[in-house]
């Protein structure tokens, strides 16, 4: 079993009572468990040189391919980095599925394709859990800007049970 | 002008044969810009006692987009200690993933606008595991937040 834990920590002045101020670490463990996850990805790097609405992180059998796929009980995390410093540029997340679609599209419609989480801009990351239990549950990356001379690069790193 | 500031730290000792440690930290930015975010929800703390899906962030208003596409940070925590229990977080139903005991996400969120105009829109929903009562944290930090006009 292995120990893996993430520390969050957001400071903030916006409050004029302080904050908001956030600081709080997770151990990383299996669902419904005490036992860590053991499995990743391993941290990976994906260069985009066109603007192509793609599959970053496919569930089932695709970039992890021996995730345990489970309706009830997925516990993975996944970390997403856009490695960008022009802070005008983003690339957009999105779960389901890229195929067939350029676009995002309405997001209480079915998850084929994909609709739209949010935006990374230039330098900015996050850290959700992923439920990765089928085709329709893959993260997709759409950049905004990206060129075989300035390639859109993000970094990420799955942990799964 | 504000100035929020997130990091994250990623350590491992034995998931590898080296130690992972991951950093990062960023300033949190209006949509495109260098303006800091300057407005938030605060740190809501919450206990849930029925198993019923519930929109933990406003909606958005019916017919108006006025912050979609916008930036918005949104925080989740699942504050219980009982491992066995969880909540399963969605978008207008789609679901993103389970937070279990102790877990927590940060994420940005574009609000978008659903298909139908049935005043699910872009709502993030969490539904605890458990009736018997959950505690919960959850904070948003964005560029603004269109409220209901009072009935």
């Amino acid at each position: 079993m292995a120990t893996i834990t993430a520390t969050l920590s957001v400071n903030s002045d916006i409050s004029n009572y302080g904050g908001p101020a956030i600081s709080k670490t997770m151990t990383m463990t299996k669902a419904g468990s005490t036992v860590g996850l053991e499995r990743t990805s391993g941290l990976q790097r994906k260069y985009m040189t066109s603007t192509n609405h793609i599959d970053l992180i496919q569930g089932a059998a695709g970039v992890v391919a021996d995730m345990t796929v489970s309706a009830t009980s997925s516990a993975a995390k996944i970390y997403i980095k856009y490695i960008e410093t022009d802070t005008s540029k983003y690339v957009t997340l999105g779960l389901g599925t890229s195929s067939g679609s350029s676009t995002f599209q309405a997001n209480d419609s079915t998850t084929t394709p994909a609709f739209e989480l949010g935006r990374l801009y230039g330098d900015e990351w996050m850290i959700i859990p992923w439920d990765g239990t089928s085709a329709s549950g893959d993260i997709t990356v759409k950049p905004s800007d990206a060129s075989a001379a300035a390639p859109a690069i993000v970094e990420y790193i799955v942990f799964f049970d | 002008m504000a100035t929020t500031t997130a990091a994250i730290t990623l350590t491992s000792a034995d998931l590898l044969t080296d130690a992972l440690s991951l950093s990062a930290t960023n300033t949190l930015y209006k949509a495109g810009t260098t303006v800091g975010l300057d407005q938030t929800t605060g740190i809501t703390k919450a206990y849930l006692t029925a198993t019923t899906n519930v929109d933990i962030f406003p909606t958005l208003i019916e017919g108006s987009m006025a912050f979609a596409g916008k930036s918005s940070w949104v925080y989740i925590c699942n504050e219980s200690t009982d491992e066995t229990e969880y909540a399963i977080i969605t978008i207008s139903g789609n679901v993103i993933g389970k937070l279990y005991a102790g877990d927590f996400l940060w994420m940005p969120w574009s609000q978008s606008e659903d298909g139908h105009g049935n005043n699910r829109h872009g709502d993030i929903e969490l539904a605890p595991s458990v009736a018997t009562g959950m505690w919960f944290s959850w904070c948003m930090v964005n560029e603004g937040t269109e409220y209901p006009t009072a009935v």
